[in-house]
């Protein structure tokens, strides 16, 4: 589904990513975990577009992606959240949802005036379609209330509302429960495991929460310094040696029992 | 009946410059583009409408389409190696290129066919007024009162079209901030941008058009950045981001603007220096608003469903 191979970026002196590569396989889901500064959301933002890469190249579907801007790159399918939720504060949840889906025709210019009568039924579907989402996210009775007005664990269920919505082939979440309360986390949990049970979705996915990633994760990446440290299956990744003294620095392996 | 006709002035400035309002109100308030050359589209609908109809002897009709189309593909064209700058270059650029409009119209007198006192710094008069001959001199301002505020309502119904749709909604989303939102939704974020700078400049050329046949007299010298920022203070004190708002900007400011003519009968201060206070006038009031209403008078209005 997802392959990066060798691929480097550097800020001024700094080795962001020397030289990662791995892959992702279509209908799992991917951990890739590490600590602070080891280029986790540096990669996320190397494959969705937002940097341009110093070397190496990215596959998507066995294509090879070129220097496309963000919008090309969402456009051919991969759906990301940010880390620090991004979402238009004067605009309410509801716009932010019919906000998401790509390619409507409402968004050209010309159709404005000329197919209202297809407008008018796409955002009725869209408007059915977010509702549903509302609910699942529990959101929806702020379906009409700002944005900006929500608390930062709401913001992150928007964001991963968006996704919902608009129904890309690979999503890339940032720490999709930074900030979540726990009875949430589960529902989140529940949530994206059916992603790629029912909606046959691939997901990668950065989080800080163990639980979370042994919990839902088929394969684990652990990068460390720019670097690929280790693979394997949760389980793997949890007896890793090098990856407990690289992540953990020796004590606090809460998180990590087994 | 001096009275009626300074009105019927006042409401067809309100009504020209309500047009000038809503389509800075869709570049700034709607998608955040701090245009501060606003004027450069309100300059350029005055000029081509002068080029086609007294230079070439055109129809209104047609002066006035150029006007649009000139000044919307205008915005377009400065939009394209500007749109990725941040907020503040992006209103430097703009307020440059509004004057490098006026220059040129200052310079270039050949534009409008030359001849001696004619162009340049010496303006153009004697543009033609349409449908002028069916009308007598006293009831031809109250026709075009009608033409402006049909045009007006043309213009706020279709502003109101753009920014209700969708792509008014992306429009909304680029305002808000960060473009890798909208970019990570697969929005072409410049696309957006260069749209509303042209959609935002044919009204703004419609204003120049409607503001060259009521006078029937141009210079450069009208279009100075000054004009931009009493758009500015329309909408800011209007309510940006809402339609309406912009509207009600125009109608105030337009009144503030002309208020000092009549408080020379009961302020003893001389005229001149009354009529240089009408700008502080304006200040004030932006003042005002801003610390008591900071949206404007009249907020964005939340679409609920």
């Amino acid at each position: 589904m997802l392959k990066l191979e060798k691929v480097y970026k550097n800020f001024g002196g700094i080795q962001a990513l020397s030289g990662v590569s791995f892959h992702v396989e279509p209908g799992s889901i991917t951990g890739l975990i590490g600590p602070n500064g080891s280029g986790k959301s540096t990669c996320f933002n190397v494959i969705t577009g937002f940097y341009s890469r110093d070397g190496g190249d990215i596959y998507f579907k066995g294509e090879k992606l070129g220097n496309l801007e963000p919008f090309e790159i969402a456009r051919k399918g991969i759906g990301r959240t940010f880390q620090i939720s991004q979402v238009p504060e004067k605009m309410t949840v509801m716009e932010n949802l019919l906000l998401a889906p790509k390619a409507q025709t409402g968004e050209k210019f010309f159709n404005i005036f000329l197919k209202f009568g297809r407008i008018a039924r796409e955002t009725r579907n869209y408007l059915d379609k977010s509702k549903d989402i509302l609910k699942l996210l529990k959101l929806y009775e702020l379906r009409n209330e700002y944005a900006g007005n929500l608390s930062g664990g709401q913001k992150k269920l928007l964001s991963l509302g968006r996704i919902l919505i608009s129904d890309p082939t690979l999503i890339l979440l940032d720490e999709p429960t930074a900030g979540v309360n726990p009875t949430l986390i589960n529902e989140l949990i529940m949530a994206i495991k059916r992603l790629r049970d029912e909606g046959g979705k691939t997901i990668l996915i950065v989080e800080h929460n163990m639980k979370v990633i042994s919990q839902i994760c088929d394969r684990v990446i652990v990068l460390d310094y720019g670097k690929k440290i280790a693979e394997g299956t949760p389980r793997e990744i949890q007896n890793n040696e090098e990856v407990l003294e690289a992540y953990l620095g020796g004590n606090a392996r809460r998180g990590f029992a087994p | 009946m001096g009275l009626i006709n300074f009105l019927i002035y006042l409401a067809i400035m309100m009504g020209i410059y309500g047009i000038l309002s809503l389509s800075l109100n869709l570049q700034y308030g709607f998608t955040g583009l701090a245009n501060f050359g606003q004027v450069a589209f309100f300059c350029l609908g005055a000029y081509v409408t002068t080029i086609i109809t007294l230079t070439f002897g055109m129809p209104f009709i047609l002066g006035l389409l150029g006007a649009m189309m000139i000044a919307g593909l205008f915005g377009y064209v400065i939009a394209i190696p500007t749109a990725d700058l941040k907020e503040d270059y992006w209103a430097i650029v703009t307020l440059a290129s509004a004057e490098i409009v006026r220059m040129f119209f200052l310079n270039e007198g050949w534009v409008v066919g030359g001849g001696a006192y004619r162009g340049g710094a010496f303006g153009v008069g004697g543009i033609p007024q349409p449908l002028k001959s069916y009308f007598s001199p006293q009831t031809y301002p109250l026709f075009y009162l009608c033409l402006v505020i049909v045009c007006l309502i043309l213009t706020y119904l279709i502003i109101r079209k753009i920014t209700d749709s969708p792509f008014g909604r992306v429009l909304r989303s680029i305002r808000e901030g960060d473009d890798r939102l909208a970019q990570a939704m697969g929005k072409d974020v410049k696309k957006f941008r260069l749209k509303a700078m042209a959609a935002g400049g044919i009204f703004g050329g419609l204003a120049g058009c409607l503001w060259a046949h009521y006078y029937g007299f141009i210079s450069p010298y009208q279009f100075i950045p000054l004009e931009t920022f009493i758009v500015w203070a329309m909408v800011v004190v209007g309510g940006k981001g809402n339609n309406k708002g912009a509207i009600f900007g125009a109608v105030i400011i337009i009144l503030f603007y002309h208020s000092t003519r009549y408080l020379k009968d009961y302020i003893p201060i001389e005229e001149v220096t009354l009529a240089s206070l009408r700008m502080v006038a304006i200040g004030v009031l932006i003042v005002i608003v801003m610390l008591f209403m900071k949206e404007g008078v009249i907020r964005e209005k939340k679409k609920e469903y």
